[in-house]
């Protein structure tokens, strides 16, 4: 099946939080009592219940007292996903056959490493300790629907379609080069920025933790090379020279 | 034949304690590694699977804690003679070779200890940290690096503690015994522990 | 909405001054944004940077309330550069016209136009006249050059907004005043068009009216009414605004802006003589004049078989004002407040939040004896009585709540900005004991009549004579269930008689075929048409689902359907020009068709191709038939010149009730609106409140130290209205939790005020608390050479829900009581408060 993605585009972002209530409304997250901490983002930061948040940046501009941007805010479903890497737990997070990054909370054993190999502090995790972050609706784009923000979004600046052809439609729009097309093997949630990402808040070049990365490519074979390597030294020991005997003298 | 006391009952206790939680830990630890759902039969699901390990690794580092009264005040005495012990690659590496008279622990029973200490100590903290969370200003990278550290210990023991087992084991004939009933025979520790038994006053 | 929601995309200009879709109207934004993918510029005029502005290509912010100077500015650049639209202006609007020339604007009489006397504050229009020729046509100069015709009188009015005075009252920079008109006028080509969508920023002021005819005016000029992408455009704050405003939920107009008659209008006749507009051109169609068959078939359609020729068709039992009563908002609460209210129905609303001057509606809630209070949820109306500040045991008014359905828990059309009236279905059935409007209605209607039938009273007529068929009736007569088609058939209007346009019996086929002498009725004129019969089958078209469009310009005839008569664009004949060309090819709405083929008889019939045209006259330039393209006005031309209106045919920037400066830079006399009613007495030169001017509720207090601050409230996307229906959904309370108040970095620090630190805002008339939410989006204004402040804060929180208080009170505990010149919408846009740290 074609890699599904979403597009995201800031630049039609009306920052009206449809895709937040819808998220919330389709996957039955209850809500969080908050207070207004001075900015109309809130919650203030994604949370087991909030799976979309729209981040709210102010920046300076040069041609008004503001420049005001709308950004989405949610796991990016990375072809090559941190959190799976590093994820004890089988099956606690995969792949689905459209390329989303989905959960099973029955199989998370709630260790929490997975927040700490994304590289975008997406996972986040329930009362039970259970792992919580978009899952692209995988329960909707299994049966063919599109995902419940993209759904409600009014203006277009959530749009989901295969990933190809989301990536050559924004192409003809202008964007040569969307944030996400190429890092981590490619994400399932693209970024038409017209700006260089750290405005938006994002990482200019997102990465998986380099000692995640050691720690897959060197320290996790080194257990399995290392326990057979110790387990065969002691083979060839035993066979080439064999056991101490008591014989000969004392220490002394 | 004459044996002498080698450990004593709470040493020997302890020491299984040890070497149990450790291979629950090692077990489920590869498990988790390498997502062995084989090991379902064994610990049920991954829930409990890490349920085990969290707990076990409480038994591990306390029992830990205790063996550093046992081993560590003779591992940290090193001197010509366990030079030596390594430079003659402990006797293992030829029928013929010999070693100068060892310590209570050998040279290599004292490195091994050392070994084990800190990447015990290192695991067990990593570990800690992955499992509680300490209200830290970024607790990502915390956990990210206790799982470096944790890993990195793991393959140090991974490593480390076959080679003991089969040292202690096969490899030297009677070893095992001193776990079993804490004592040796006079003339097996005269063999390999000649400074101890001399200092013992035999 | 002139045009619709989907034409915004057709725009090249786009403008947004009193409004913030974004937040308000978020599903309408879409079509902006679409507009903007295409290349369109997107201007937005506001004082705090919203949402909206976000998205803008240009942002210009403004003091709130002078908007009027902002446009007059722009009216003043366009006609100075000649960027308007010659050829619109000449043959489509009245600018050729001329006037008395008695007349005389506010330059000349320092701040009031001819015809004002003081004591009453209202004109005597005398000299707002229309100079009329012998045949009783209105006397043009074609070259606009005579000084008494309109256009040069315009230009006369508005050459004092110059850019140094309108900069100095809205406190927009000139750079970005002169941006703004450079690329809004850039759309006086007929190739060119520019579209403005306002809503409450606008309507909300005591120039309120005033605010929209001045867009209107530049709407002229520029030659952008009629042609899809253009015209002036409210958004309507409620789904079904739109049509509660056509079904005549104000007190001045009933169904179908029919006007509800005053006690002297004392028959049919009378009614129709002082009702029914007259032109002596025969160039205009002064669709108006159609009112006899409007009001006849109405009385027909509420009256039935009771309302015959002889009994005047019961326009006796039709309720009347007073001679000069106002039963606005501001009056009813006000008349409430002084006693004059036994009971009170609040249907679907929560005035204890929303009314201006918050306070004082809910003192006046208490003067009742009876309140019966239809909502989904109780509110702080319902339960005014224990609210803050009241004294449960010293309140007598008895509360009856009554739960009602929401829209997805019932059928019936819904009538958006659009004019389009869209079908719905119902998806759940009504919770508990609720019920849908309609059968709360019922029940009462039969209680009621049931009363009246038994116990007699003053006047029975007028209910025991309804004719209520709307469905299957029990053994008692009552109707068991409501039907809502056949209300929207009584609506669309029935055939009574056989006649020439129908049989008996059946739907009325469109207001075309309507009568005066009772031979049909129609609940409706407007929406004659929507429910209906095509080849003998009854179809309602409001459901219908057809994506057909013309030319794509989003049009799409057969989606629902629009009143009037499905016309997607209404005054479209302006979208032409007089041969009936479009003006811009490219986006034709209708073209005249001298080729035209009759699908049935198939011969050439010369007709319109598109949509539904403002009538099927041929163009104006046909000397025998051709007609003027603005139909629904007497003499056919868009006004420029509108002595219509209370306050004066040209817009004239006021300061506001309550504001920041001593006197009005435009007039030293006249600080406010001269014919505002005032509810607390003031005294000249500059319209201060007199000392003891009236009762404390209604105080104002302007240019005063006390309140130094500009203040204005809006709506927030999270929340409703004043919040009923989403304070109580726990997701939309998680985004927008508390009552804020948006200042600008730089009031928070000559006040010590710390980002969401909690604070008080106070005006004259109440306070409420807030979060500081201090932020660049708000900065402030040079204004008269002095610095001003505003702040703004939303009106979507009250103290009862979220239960625990969390959320604050309404922010019309603030706002002051006092209403458009012609409308009496209350001022909420504009006022002056305090900001202290709490
Ligand atoms: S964004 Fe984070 S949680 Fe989402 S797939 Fe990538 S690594 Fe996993
Ligand atoms: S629904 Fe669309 S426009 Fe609204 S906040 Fe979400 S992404 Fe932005």
């Amino acid at each position: 099946m074609a890699r599904k993605a979403l597009l995201i585009s800031p630049e039609l972002c009306i920052g009206c939080r449809g895709c937040q209530t819808a998220c919330k409304s389709w996957n039955q997250l209850p809500a969080t009592k908050t207070v207004n901490e001075g900015s109309i983002e809130n919650p203030p930061d994604l949370t087991p219940n909030l799976y979309n948040k729209i981040r709210y940046v102010e920046m300076p501009s040069n041609s008004n007292m503001v420049r005001w941007l709308f950004v989405s805010q949610r796991c990016m479903h990375c072809d090559d996903a941190g959190c799976i890497k590093i994820c004890p737990a089988p099956g606690a997070l995969f792949k689905t056959k459209e390329g989303a990054v989905g959960f099973d909370k029955d199989k998370c054993i709630g260790c929490k490493l997975c927040v700490a190999g994304c590289p975008f502090d997406v996972p986040r995790y329930d009362e039970k300790d259970k792992v919580s972050k978009c899952h692209l609706c995988s329960d909707r784009i299994a049966e063919g629907l599109e995902p419940a923000c993209s759904k409600t979004c009014p203006t277009g600046a959530i749009r989901y379609g295969d990933r190809d052809n989301i990536i050559g439609k924004a192409q003809k729009a202008g964007y040569e080069k969307l944030y996400g097309q190429v890092d981590l093997g490619g994400l399932g949630v693209l970024y038409a920025f017209k700006d260089s990402p750290k405005i938006y808040g994002m990482d200019e070049r997102p990465q998986i933790p380099e000692t995640v990365v050691f720690w897959h490519k060197v320290l996790k074979p080194l257990a399995y090379w290392g326990l057979g390597g110790a387990a065969a030294v002691s083979l060839l020991h035993y066979l080439v020279i064999g056991p101490k005997k008591d014989e000969g003298g004392d220490q002394l | 034949m004459t044996v002498i006391r080698k450990a004593s009952a709470f040493e020997i206790l302890n020491h299984w304690v040890l070497a149990v939680s450790f291979l629950i830990l090692a077990i489920s630890g590869f498990g988790f590694l390498f997502q062995l759902e084989q090991l379902n039969a064994v610990f049920g699901n991954f829930n409990a699977m890490k349920n085990i390990h969290n707990y076990a690794g409480i038994v591990f580092t306390a029992s830990l804690i205790l063996t550093i009264f046992h081993y560590l005040p003779v591992s940290l005495k090193f001197g010509a003679d366990d030079i030596a012990w390594f430079l003659n690659g402990g006797g293992y590496l030829s029928k013929k070779s010999k070693v100068p008279p060892q310590d209570e622990l050998n040279a290599g029973q004292k490195l091994y200890y050392i070994v084990i200490l800190l990447s015990g100590l290192a695991i067990a903290a990593s570990g800690f940290a992955i499992w509680l969370r300490p209200q830290v200003p970024d607790i990502r990278k915390l956990v990210v690096l206790s799982h470096l550290v944790h890993n990195i210990a793991f393959d140090l023991m991974i490593i480390a503690v076959p080679l003991h087992i089969y040292l202690a084991t096969l490899a030297n004939p009677g070893t095992l015994r001193i776990m079993i009933t804490g004592t040796v025979p006079l003339e097996w520790a005269r063999k390999r522990h000649a400074k101890w038994v001399r200092k013992m006053g035999y | 909405m002139t045009n619709h929601w989907v034409d915004v995309k057709n725009a090249d200009v786009v403008l947004v001054m009193g409004a913030n879709p974004a937040e308000n109207h978020p599903i309408a934004m879409k079509w902006v944004m679409r507009a903007r993918e295409k290349g369109a510029k997107f201007i937005v005029v506001d004082p705090r940077f919203t949402r909206t502005a976000a998205k803008a290509d240009i942002y210009a912010s403004m003091r709130s309330g002078t908007d009027i100077a902002f446009l007059g500015g722009m009216i003043k650049y366009i006609l100075d550069n000649n960027l308007y639209f010659r050829d619109y202006v000449a043959n489509y609007t009245n600018a050729t016209f001329l006037i008395n020339p008695e007349f005389k604007g506010p330059g000349e009489l320092d701040g009031v136009f001819s015809g004002y006397d003081e004591k009453t504050r209202k004109y005597d229009k005398k000299t707002w006249s229309i100079q009329m020729d012998d045949k009783g046509i209105p006397k043009k100069d074609m070259t606009l050059k005579d000084p008494n015709c309109v256009f040069q009188l315009l230009r006369k009015h508005y050459s004092r907004y110059t850019l140094e005075k309108v900069s100095s009252i809205t406190g927009t920079p000139k750079e970005k005043l002169i941006e703004v008109y450079k690329t809004y006028a850039s759309t006086g080509k007929p190739n060119r068009v520019g579209t403005e969508l306002y809503a409450m920023g606008w309507t909300q002021h005591t120039v309120g009216t005033q605010n929209i005819r001045a867009m209107t005016i530049i709407q002229l000029l520029l030659g952008n009414i009629g042609l899809a992408g253009g015209g002036v455009n409210a958004m309507r704050g409620e789904s079904n605004v739109q049509g509660s405003t056509d079904y005549g939920i104000l007190f001045h107009i009933l169904p179908g802006y029919l006007p509800v008659p005053s006690a002297s209008v004392v028959d049919l006749k009378t009614y129709i003589e002082k009702f029914t507009p007259k032109t002596k051109d025969p160039k205009s169609v002064n669709w108006w004049g159609n009112r006899p068959k409007y009001i006849t078939s109405y009385l027909k359609a509420i009256y039935g078989d009771n309302a015959t020729k002889d009994n005047d068709f019961g326009y006796a039992w039709l309720p009347k004002l007073d001679e000069g009563q106002n039963g606005s908002w501001l009056m009813l609460f006000d008349q409430m407040f002084n006693g004059k209210f036994e009971g009170f129905f609040a249907w679907g609303q929560n005035p204890a939040c929303s009314g201006a001057n918050a306070g004082k509606v809910r003192k006046a809630l208490a003067k009742l004896k009876w309140m019966v209070n239809v909502n989904l949820f109780d509110n702080e109306t319902g339960s005014f009585w224990k609210g803050p500040d009241m004294n449960p045991k010293d309140i007598k008014t008895e509360v009856f709540m009554l739960p009602c359905a929401s829209s997805v828990e019932k059928e019936g059309s819904i009538t958006n900005s659009s004019r389009l009236g869209q079908w719905r279905y119902k998806a759940v059935e009504p919770i508990g004991e609720s019920k849908p409007d309609s059968e709360i209605m019922n029940e009462l209607y039969f209680r009621v009549k049931r009363l009246y039938q038994k116990q007699g009273g003053k006047f029975p007529d007028p209910i025991v004579n309804l004719t209520w068929n709307y469905g299957e009736k029990d053994a008692s007569g009552k109707i068991k269930k409501v039907d809502t088609h056949s209300v929207a058939k009584e609506i669309n209007g029935y055939y009574l008689e056989d006649l020439k346009v129908g049989k008996k019996g059946h739907l009325a086929v469109n207001f075309v075929s309507l009568q005066a002498d009772g031979t049909t009725s129609c609940g409706n004129w407007l929406y004659s048409g929507s429910y209906t019969e095509k080849d003998d089958k009854v179809v309602n078209m409001m459901a219908r689902r057809g994506k057909k469009d013309i030319g794509n310009l989003g049009m799409h005839p057969e989606w629902a359907w629009c009143w009037p008569l499905n016309r997607r664009i209404i005054y479209n004949r302006a979208s032409v020009d007089p041969q009936g060309r479009p003006w811009d090819p490219k986006r034709a709405v209708i073209k005249w068709n001298p080729d035209k083929l009759d699908p049935k008889t198939k011969k050439t019939a010369p007709g319109w191709d598109g949509d539904v045209p403002d009538g099927p006259a041929p163009p104006m330039a046909d000397e025998k038939a051709g007609k003027y393209p603005f139909i629904m006005r007497a003499d056919g031309m868009g006004a420029i010149f509108g002595p219509g209106l209370a306050d004066g045919p040209f817009p004239e920037h006021y300061e506001p009730l309550e504001c920041p400066v001593q006197e009005n830079p435009m007039s030293k006399k006249h600080r406010i609106n001269p014919t505002v009613k005032l509810f607390y007495g003031v005294t000249g030169p500059h319209d201060k409140p007199v000392k003891d001017g009236g009762r404390p509720e209604d105080i104002f207090l302007t240019c005063d130290i006390r309140y130094p601050y500009v203040a204005t409230t809006y709506r927030v996307s999270e929340h409703w209205q004043t919040g009923l229906l989403t304070r109580h959904l726990p997701w939309q309370l998680e985004m927008q939790p508390q009552q804020f108040v948006e200042i600008s970095k730089e009031l928070a620090d000559e006040k010590g005020i710390k980002n969401g630190s909690k604070v008080t805002v106070s005006s004259a008339r109440g306070k409420v608390w807030a979060i500081a939410v201090v932020t660049d989006r708000f900065k402030p204004f040079k204004v008269m050479d002095t610095t001003i402040h505003q702040v703004g804060l939303p009106w979507c929180f009250g103290w009862q829900h979220p239960e625990d208080g969390s959320g604050g009170d309404s922010a019309n505990l603030l706002t002051p009581t006092v209403g458009d010149a012609n409308t009496m919408i209350p001022e909420t846009k504009a006022f002056m408060v305090n900001v202290e740290k709490a």
